[in-house]
């Protein structure tokens, strides 16, 4: 009889055990899943990571924006509900009439329903309808709207990175949304039980490695460019070449991120600065010389050269960009007069194999690996197809492809001390709420190309250029200032086109202690001398003098002095004419062009400021009132 | 003639109040949902509950040796009632177990299971001397049982006709029927069951779809998921009286039969710990009263009524709790259920009554 008793006991022991079993150790799982079942979301968008300057000026940025979410289940007036939507948001009643119908747990009316304005969202508000409720998203915002657009990126409409830096970085600049959790019955209707707020957690903030003062520099350089020149395209590329830092990067065409949906994709995808390719001109004989003199090849003060305008190579005739050639010179004014024969000369002397190992070792023909999508390779001839008219050209910069950033960053490894180093323009990734830093990039080397000496005969001789040669126009008094400009004709299905160049220059700064190298290029100018120095070496020096302030580089004593020429212009500085009359700031400024602006006749500012040295005669603005 | 069990009657009465309360808890979503009343199925079980409580006292001073001299009458009573709601009865939720009378119903199987315990009893107390010879003993009253559970199977009613097998098998085992007879009547089961299973594999899957409710979470596991979803997120100590998520639709007709889900959810293991040990007390309590009655009938009568009640009781904490598959049993004294309350508080009336002709 006990039998049966112990049997009874026995099961309700077995009863306990998997109630305990279920309530105990199945908790977490079965406690998941039933709030799943239970709880419904109210979405809270987390915001995206913010993208800095190196200095913390924000480029892109979050604005917060109000969006309309539907608890279809929950609507009890389902006619009213539609009526009033339809008419504030301006959709058909019969569209709406689909959303408050449908049956799922959350309905966005997409797109009227996102992005409201406040008027719009405060309607809604007002109308306190059940179901019918407005949750807070983030929407990305470009302060300096078209500023490196390329290289920044956009978003799409949830906040997704669709090119560029959004793009590349996109796993760490979206964050995980968080929610309004409440319960609900299995009818959909809120329960009255405590809501659960799950913390949004927003992007990481990347920090790029951009100076947002060079930055604007080459943005207004551009936009100068491209109004004086109307030219089909124009590239700015700024660098640290002590670590490959990107300082400043952006081109013309651009677009703005912030209405990105009105350009195409080809104006969108395209960052000129890392994707174009063409033949680089005169400025890639940096390379060139960079090689003769590691290989001792050369002695710029001694060798001499005698230019005759051209130089025969096999069975082609390769003739120097001045006619009637520059006569006798040292390899020093080969330099500074851009001689073309003259670097035929340095090429033949170090034969095809040393060139080319040079210009690949100067990281020609592969990608830098910067850290942006779209990066060309370029073009350079296959070494076995180099014969001596290939060697001759190359040694000059013609018939090799090559992009902007190939350039700056070889440059930068010619004079840095002989370092190649791989370009980067994220400097760090930190998370939003601790600023921890969650990944830092550090300048990477990617190869000793040349020795500190040679490097600095290159400095000298580039600083020589800007003095004395070339580049004059980039001249900046009392700094010292290294360059090369290009001049390269464009090539179309394997034909020279004809007035139709790419001109360019490369220049850095300090020349003894390089900080910044610029790269400036207008790609075919309209109705202009088609010469490298006089088109881009004025815009790269205007982006190299505010790089002086934005840098803080310091004036250096000693530097060559600028020969001047009958055609170069003086500096002068500007006077302070705030606060006179217009006859009197016309007076002190006679030795510049003058432009009134503002209607009364007393000075309230002008620009460039007081003390500013600009070239006489240019102009300076002066706002009256 | 003593005293009736105090603890019994204590036992009991807090079990079925605590039943109320959480009637009421479970179904007032549901009620409210389904009449507009939020009260409405605790007002009907709180009639039943009173009508029962003075049953019960009612019931506990008729001498139980009466049911002696009405086993018959009972029983054919109930039998015409089982086989007239077969016409008569209405329909709910695919069963014909009902009389309808307004909002009430009244069951007769609930009644056949005091009444087969009531003939059971009598039976073996008449054939005490036979009952070692199972042709003579045993196989009549067993082939009656089945007779009746044939008649509730009809309805269909599975749970309570197992559950009155279960008690007149537990009967025959207090009343000294050979061990070997139950062994025999377990394998011939087994055999029975594989020999289905081999007919059909597809009732096997069925089977043994409780295992894994997932596999149907639609279908046959919805009942045991909603169940597991109560019990599971209740913890330790739940969510408290009335906190219960489970109630609000997902769990249909939680005041019911899975009314121990929704106390699980609100009071968590404690709770269960608390309802076992209630349910624990009383069977303990009235396997003691059997054992101790000086009176053979009335020992039958106190084992008959606690097998059924602790059978019913497990079938559907087992259930619930996802050890067997669903069979549409309640929980007695907490399941929503009026003549189901009712026929149990009688029945512990008669154990009381038993309780007071003890040594």
């Amino acid at each position: 009889m006990k039998i049966v008793l112990v049997i009874i006991i026995f099961l309700f022991i077995l009863v306990i055990g998997k109630v305990f079993y279920i309530q105990v150790i199945d908790y977490d799982k079965l406690n998941d899943l039933a709030s799943n079942l239970w709880s419904r979301n109210l979405p809270v968008k987390a915001d995206r990571g913010l993208i800095y300057d190196r200095d913390g000026a924000v480029l892109a940025d979050n604005i917060t924006t109000t969006s309309l979410v539907l608890i279809p289940n929950q609507i009890k007036n389902k006619k009213e509900t539609t009526s009033k939507l339809a008419e504030i948001l301006g959709v058909s009643y019969d569209e709406m009439y689909k959303h408050v119908n449908k049956r799922t747990s959350i309905e966005r009316v997409h797109p009227e329903g996102r992005r409201l304005s406040y008027e719009v969202a405060d309607k809604i508000r007002q109308l306190e309808l059940d179901g019918v409720y407005l949750v807070k998203e983030s929407q990305r915002y470009y302060p300096f709207d078209t500023y490196m657009s390329h290289t920044l990126g956009y978003v799409g409409i949830d906040n997704q990175g669709l090119s560029g830096l959004e793009l590349m970085y996109d796993k760490y600049l979206t964050g995980k949304d968080g929610a309004i959790k409440y319960f609900s019955d299995a009818k959909g209707n809120k329960l009255k039980l405590t809501e659960v707020y799950e913390k949004p957690q927003n992007g990481m903030n990347l920090t790029l490695t951009i100076n947002k003062d060079i930055q604007a520099s080459i943005e207004r350089e551009l936009d100068n460019a491209v109004t004086k020149y109307n030219p089909d395209r124009v590239i700015a590329l700024a660098m640290d070449p002590n670590s490959g830092e990107v300082l400043g990067i952006s081109a013309r065409p651009n677009f703005s991120p912030n209405n990105y949906q009105k350009y195409t994709t080809e104006e969108i995808n395209r960052n000129l600065p890392i994707w174009a390719t063409y033949e680089p001109g005169s400025t890639f004989k940096i390379i060139t010389l960079a090689a003769a003199l590691e290989e001792g090849k050369v002695d710029l003060e001694k060798d001499t050269y005698n230019d005759s305008g051209s130089i025969r190579v096999e069975n082609a005739t390769l003739h120097c960009w001045k006619h009637g050639g520059h006569g006798h010179e040292t390899f020093l004014e080969v330099v500074e007069n851009s001689c073309n024969p003259g670097f035929v000369i340095l090429g033949q002397k170090l034969g095809k194999a040393k060139l080319f190992d040079y210009i690949k070792k100067f990281g020609f023909g592969s990608k830098t690996g910067i850290d942006l999508n779209g990066e060309s390779t370029g073009i350079l001839f296959p070494i076995d197809k180099v014969g001596p008219v290939e060697l001759a050209t190359t040694a000059f910069g013609q018939g090799v492809s090559v992009t902007p950033i190939q350039q700056v960053t070889a440059v930068s490894a010619a004079i840095n001390g002989g370092i190649l180093y791989k370009p980067y323009i994220v400097k760090s990734i930190n998370e939003p709420e601790t600023n921890t830093v969650i990944k830092q990039t550090k300048k990477t080397v990617v190869r000793k190309v040349i020795s500190e000496k040679t490097s600095e005969k290159v400095r000298y001789a580039l600083e020589s250029v800007v003095s004395n040669g070339t580049g004059r126009t980039a001249y900046i008094d009392g700094y010292r200032v290294g360059g090369k400009t290009g001049t390269a004709q464009k090539v179309q299905d394997g034909h020279y086109l004809v007035n139709n160049y790419i001109l360019s220059f490369i220049g850095f700064l300090p020349a003894d202690d390089p900080q910044i190298v610029v790269y400036f290029a207008i790609d075919n100018p309209k109705g202009v001398q088609q010469f490298g120095g006089v088109i881009a070496g004025p815009p790269a020096k205007a982006i190299l003098s505010d790089a002086i302030k934005a840098l803080n580089i310091k004036k250096p004593s000693g530097g060559m002095e600028k020969e001047y020429q009958y055609t170069d212009k003086k500096y002068k500085t500007v006077p302070d004419v705030s606060g006179k009359s217009k006859k009197e700031a016309t007076e002190a400024l006679k030795d510049f062009e003058v432009v009134f602006e503002g209607s009364g006749d007393k000075v309230t500012y002008q620009s460039p400021e007081a003390g500013a040295r600009i070239y006489e005669g240019e102009t300076v603005r002066v706002f009256t009132s | 003639m003593r005293k009736m069990n105090i603890t019994l009657c204590v036992a009991v009465i807090v079990l079925s109040l605590f039943g109320l309360l959480m009637i009421y808890s479970s179904s007032y979503v549901w009620a409210d949902y389904k009449f507009d009343d939020a009260f409405k199925y605790v007002k009907n079980q709180g009639m039943f509950l009173i009508v029962g409580i003075v049953f019960m006292y009612l019931v506990s001073k008729i001498n139980f040796e009466k049911y002696y001299s009405y086993a018959n009458k009972i029983f054919i009573i109930c039998f015409i009632l089982l086989v007239l709601v077969l016409i008569f009865g209405t329909e709910r939720n695919g069963s014909k177990s009902w009389f309808g009378i307004g909002s009430f119903g009244i069951q007769p199987s609930e009644f056949m299971k005091l009444a087969m315990v009531i003939f059971t009893s009598k039976y073996l107390y008449n054939n005490r001397k036979d009952i070692g010879n199972i042709r003579k003993g045993v196989i009549p009253i067993l082939g009656l049982t089945l007779g009746v559970f044939a008649l509730i199977m009809l309805q269909p009613d599975f749970g309570t006709g197992l559950i009155l097998v279960m008690g007149v098998i537990g009967l025959l085992f207090v009343g000294g029927v050979n061990m070997k007879f139950f062994i025999k009547v377990g394998l011939l089961g087994v055999g029975g069951i594989i020999a289905l299973i081999a007919a059909a594999p597809y009732r096997l899957k069925r089977i043994l779809s409780f295992l894994n409710p997932w596999e149907d979470p639609l279908g046959s596991g919805f009942q045991i998921i909603q169940s597991l979803y109560a019990i599971g997120p209740g913890g330790l100590f739940g969510f408290g009286l009335g906190g219960s998520r489970q109630k609000h639709f997902y769990l249909p007709e939680p005041q019911t039969d899975f009314i121990f889900s929704i106390i699980s959810e609100e009071f968590g293991f404690m709770g269960v710990l608390i309802v076992a040990s209630l349910f624990i007390t009383i069977i303990v309590c009235v396997v003691k009263i059997a054992l101790k009655c000086e009176n053979l009938f009335g020992k039958y009568l106190a084992f008959g009524i606690v097998f059924e009640l602790g059978f019913q009781a497990l079938l559907n904490l087992m259930v619930v709790v996802g050890l067997i598959p669903v069979t549409g049993v309640t929980l007695p004294f907490l399941s929503y259920g009026g003549s189901s309350l009712l026929i149990t508080l009688v029945s512990i009336g008669v154990i009381l009554n038993v309780s007071r002709h003890q040594r």
